[in-house]
């Protein structure tokens, strides 16, 4: 087994940049707490740009070193002590999550201000406050080495998660976070308990190390299938979607952004973790391909339901939905390739691509949604008329958002399709293919009916019903822009994802 | 100027022009550089040799080159796009939002140069999508309600098209070796690809769909039909003509795969006598020049079907000679379409007889471009069957056209002292003798044959009679015309509309499931169900 040799004990160059990743926005929260009022504001947008910088950073560290970034708490090696741990694929998560806080935290800027006159304001404290939460648990759930912190940093994720729903405060908005509580405390019980049986069996919660230990046995199966199906109902993996449409669409602009760019992809990502590098062992073909025929039916459903939709929040909520379904393809790819003996980076890799280009693209739809709402005063798409007058560019990144989406080319979407699709024909598994060309299509439908209704010219002598500041326009089109041309990574001469990535043991393989 | 320089510059400039136009006052004053914009490319077609540029590192990288097919396209299509981009501009002048079509044009014309040049798969594949949605775009400006049914079905089926096109690139990309992921290689490794027989499959139906091969050809009387005349005249000239060449550079068309080519000819040769039948039965002069689009881009793509049947490694230039006629021709009658359509009195009798010869030209009226076109083709369509099918085509284009120029002179202007603007008139007069001088040019120049042997008189008199006979059915339809049957623009497309109704009442019982699946009592039973599940599969073993 090749992961016993990786398993380094020191701490590398540029480890101690993983604590200031995690303490640095948890920091900024406690300080932001502390000062209140309009100090909340400014010092997470001071956090957002040190953290960019800390991103980039061990980003730099990674492909200097080629090798993972780790740093040991303490200086005690697991089992002992905790590891914090950062591969290619943490470090990609790292930077596509700081670039799109930092888009959603300019956009933000305007509309969780501190209103005049008043020295401190409910929505905008709590706002900015859990912004910086959501951050810190994300950046913990990528970097954290073993499942015990893992878990610790996934309930931190919902928690702070939920409030976000409900900033609003109405009746509605607390109900559709209720829900989205319990469900993902069900969640979080089930992985709790997955990873309970785990240490009992094995007698470690260390990645690496339960990695060497597992074995295909009752107790690890199930133990895969507690761990997966509590991350599949934080990730809202259809049909355990029932929180997330009235979750998503009910939240303020930059709040729905923030959850469905990015908290879903915490569950997803440790999902992708447990069945990569702990689970590789474990887990088989046909139980990778449960997963996809979910992520299928989730392509398909959402898509439809979406064109359905006469609201623009809640087509872009079911987008999502049906978009969660494009990264549950990437499990049983991978596991045909590495039951072939072959490369999994074209799996990995156009998985990786499809959760970042998902992230920025819908950041940037549900703040265009945002901005269309506060100009014409609803969301109705039958209703759109005037927006591309009052609104170019916002339209514009619509568009580019729904291209990244469909897959056009250079869009990080096309590059994620081509790579699954190529993984598809390798391992021989066609139909993954047919449902990604088909699901494409099914989106481009909606992003048409947009697009053309907001084109429509508005009826003679209608005024928009408050002008919104050219920068959150310029922070919409910039994170479109960036998933737009995503695919452009092809041309990065290094695959920074598989850095520090050991060969794992095919599964199936004993 | 170094062959890079010109072939970026060719593809750049447009592209240049195109972010320009994010700038408002830039863009209200683009029309006029409409016309410019395609200079470049007409440059590289002329004075660039055939060494490929490349953009990109080891791992990965874009390239662009110029081919023969390639060659002669991009020069006609650069003819076409600056005349139209002049016809467009006079038209857009004193209007006070351009800015859509300017945009709409200005990225039709990047994807169009692009895909002409573009020599590796993900290049070409992205330029198409440019292509794609710009034109569906430049449909969309018609601005009326069908103007937006044309666009969304044109886009539908650009995307569907590109669905199959995608897997269809992957399969090349997989089979090529070497992870080459040049057009060039991946022909050449079609025919021993273990995916041979679907990667041509998908190629053929994604291609083919954007050929407006029946019954995928819809789309183009619906978006000729209300697309703006320039934009129509680029769209049926230059964009079609993506398709075409695609297929001419993706077939392997050295090896013979007549099972392939001959279903390939015979969808052609359908098509081709199908825009004739339904073309005759309409009444707008450009919906019968979409139907004639769809006639001769099935007479094309028959012919490229007839050389991969044959393996005739030649069947790639004559084929592309072929569309670059009709490239010419059908431009210039979209043009005169919209001149004689504002034009009254004797004017219209000069333009009239100009646009007979042109349109005559198609079917094969001798000393005309399209006499050359035929006769290029002649040895790839080979004698027998395929030979007398061809020859009833062109007397079918002949009556075809003759009807154009009878519903031409129907639409013109009532009143005698309308004349048409003068810049719409010296483009169309440009693309007149366009369509008349290159193809003799490029026939010598491309040394398909010598200009002595189109003039026999033997050959000549090969040409001119299926004309007379289709003259002498274009009399009868004249006269007992009015008893065909109404046949809807679009035809088929009629069909598809209780289909539509189906699916809706599908995707209400499916909203209701997803409904279903939301309540509490059900996501609990889901949840648990599927721990068992998964836990089962693994149990299970592999």
């Amino acid at each position: 087994m090749p992961h016993s040799l990786s398993t380094p004990d020191v701490t590398t160059p540029g480890g101690l940049l993983l604590v200031l990743a995690v303490l640095v926005p948890f920091v900024g929260m406690l300080a932001g707490m502390v000062l209140g009022g309009r100090g909340t504001r400014r010092v997470a947008l001071a956090i957002l740009v040190a953290g960019l910088a800390i991103a980039i950073a061990i980003a730099d560290a990674l492909v200097r070193s080629g090798a993972a970034v780790v740093y040991l708490l303490g200086g005690w090696a697991p089992p002992l002590g905790v590891a914090l741990r950062a591969d290619g694929l943490a470090v990609v998560m790292l930077l596509a999550v700081a670039v799109v806080i930092g888009g959603i935290g300019a956009y933000a800027r305007a509309d969780f201000g501190t209103p005049p006159g008043v020295r401190e304001a409910r929505a905008p404290l709590l706002f900015w406050l859990l912004l910086l939460a959501v951050w810190g648990s994300l950046n913990l759930v990528f970097v954290s080495g073993d499942l015990f912190t893992l878990y610790v940093a996934l309930e931190l994720l919902t928690f702070a998660g939920v409030p976000l729903v409900s900033l609003g405060g109405s009746p509605e908005t607390l109900r559709s976070a209720l829900r989205y509580l319990l469900y993902a405390l069900f969640g979080s019980v089930l992985y709790l308990l997955g990873a309970v049986l785990l240490y009992g069996a094995y007698g470690t919660l260390d990645i690496l190390l339960l990695a060497t230990r597992v074995h295909p046995e009752p107790v690890a199966w199930a133990a895969a299938a507690l761990m997966t199906v509590g991350l599949l109902a934080k990730t809202a993996l259809f049909p355990l979607h029932l929180w997330l449409p009235p979750a998503h669409a009910g939240a303020p602009a930059a709040a729905s952004a923030v959850l469905s760019g990015l908290v879903i992809k915490g569950s997803w990502f440790l999902a992708v973790r447990l069945w990569l590098d702990v689970f590789a062992g474990v887990v088989t073909v046909p139980s990778a391909q449960t997963l996809a025929a979910l992520g299928a039916a989730a392509i398909l459903v959402g898509n439809i339901v979406a064109l359905r939709q006469a609201r623009l929040k809640l087509l872009i909520a079911y987008s999502t939905v049906a978009q969660i379904g494009y990264l549950f393809l990437m499990f049983p790819l991978a596991a045909g390739l590495a039951a072939a003996q072959l490369d999994d980076a074209a799996a990995v890799n156009g998985g990786l691509l499809q959760a970042i280009s998902h992230a920025t693209a819908k950041a940037a739809m549900f703040m265009a949604a945002g901005l269309v709402y506060t100009t014409l005063g609803h969301d109705r798409i039958a209703d759109l008329r005037g927006v591309a007058r009052a609104l170019p560019m916002t339209l514009v990144a619509f568009a580019l958002g729904g291209a990244s989406l469909i897959g056009l080319p250079p869009s990080g979407g096309f590059l994620a399709k081509w790579l699954l699709v190529s993984a598809a024909i390798t391992t021989a598994q066609w139909w993954w293919a047919l449902v990604m060309l088909v699901g494409g299509l099914l989106t481009s439908a909606y992003v048409f009916i947009v697009v053309v209704r907001a084109l429509a010219p508005a009826p003679e002598g209608w005024t928009p019903k408050a002008s919104v500041p050219c920068y959150q326009q310029a922070a919409v089109l910039a994170l479109a822009l960036g998933s737009f041309l995503l695919g452009m990574a092809v041309f990065c001469p290094v695959d920074v994802a598989g850095i520090g990535r050991a060969v794992v043991p095919g599964i199936g393989s004993p | 100027m170094t062959t890079s320089s010109l072939l970026i510059a060719a593809v750049g400039v447009p592209f240049a022009l195109l972010l320009a136009c994010i700038a408002p006052a830039i863009r209200e004053r683009m029309p006029p550089l409409l016309a410019l914009a395609p200079i470049p490319a007409l440059a590289a077609a002329l004075f660039a040799d055939d060494t490929p540029v490349v953009l990109g590192n080891a791992r990965f990288a874009l390239s662009f080159a110029l081919d023969e097919p390639g060659r002669m396209l991009l020069l006609v299509a650069a003819i076409l796009w600056s005349a139209a981009g002049a016809y467009a501009a006079t038209g857009l002048r004193g209007a006070t939002h351009a800015g859509g079509f300017v945009v709409c044009w200005l990225m039709t014309l990047t994807g169009c140069i692009g895909v002409f040049l573009a020599a590796d798969l993900v290049g070409f594949y992205f330029l198409l999508a440019v292509l794609s949605v710009g034109a569906s775009g430049l449909v969309l400006q018609g601005g009326t309600a069908e103007a937006l049914r044309a666009s969304a079905v044109y886009l539908g089926l650009a995307l569907i098209a590109e669905a199959f096109l995608l897997a269809g690139l992957v399969l090349l990309a997989l089979a090529t070796p070497d992870g080459s992921l040049l057009i060039r290689d991946a022909a050449a490794a079609i025919p021993t690809s273990p995916w041979r027989d679907l990667t041509l499959v998908l190629l053929i139906v994604g291609l083919g769909m954007k050929a407006g091969l029946v019954p995928l050809h819809f789309w183009m009387p619906l978006a000729y039909g209300v697309a703006p005349i320039p934009a129509a005249a680029v769209m049926s000239g230059a964009v079609v003509k993506a398709s075409a060449l695609a297929l001419i550079r993706f077939l392997p068309l050295d090896v013979a795969l007549p099972d392939f080519g001959l279903p390939l000819a015979a969808i052609g040769l359908f098509g081709a006598f199908y825009g004739v039948v339904i073309g005759i039965t309409q009444s707008r002069p450009k919906i019968v020049l979409a139907y004639s689009s769809v006639s001769q881009m099935g007479f094309l793509v028959a012919v490229i079907g007839m050389g991969l049947a044959a393996g005739d490694a030649g069947a790639g230039r004559v084929a592309s000679f072929y569309a670059a006629h009709h490239l010419l021709v059908k431009g210039a009658l979209f043009l005169v379409a919209g001149v004689i359509a504002t034009t009254g009195g004797r004017r219209l009798w000069w333009m009239l007889a100009l646009a007979a010869i042109l349109a005559l030209g198609i079917g094969g009226l001798p000393l005309t471009g399209g006499a050359l076109a035929k006769l290029a083709v002649k040895p790839v369509l080979g004698d027998g069957l395929v030979e007398l099918l061809a020859t009833l085509s062109a007397i079918g284009t002949t009556l075809l056209m003759l009807h154009f120029l009878h519903r031409l002179l129907a639409s013109a202007s009532p009143d005698p002292s309308a004349s048409a603007p003068v810049g719409w008139v010296l483009s169309w007069m440009f693309m007149f003798v366009a369509a008349l001088v290159v193809p003799w040019l490029l026939y010598s120049a491309t040394g398909i044959d010598a200009w002595s042997d189109a003039l026999q008189p033997k050959i000549l008199w090969a040409a001119l009679w299926p004309l007379l006979i289709g003259a002498g059915l274009a009399l009868g339809l004249w006269r007992w015309g009015r008893y065909l049957p109404r046949v809807p623009e679009g035809d088929i497309v009629v069909a598809g509309q209780p289909a539509l109704g189906v699916i809706a009442r599908q995707g209400d019982a499916l909203e209701r499931v997803e409904g279903v699946l939301r309540q509490w009592p059900v996501a609990g039973l889901s949840l648990l169900t599927l721990i068992l599940i998964l836990g089962g599969v693994m149990f299970a073993g592999p």
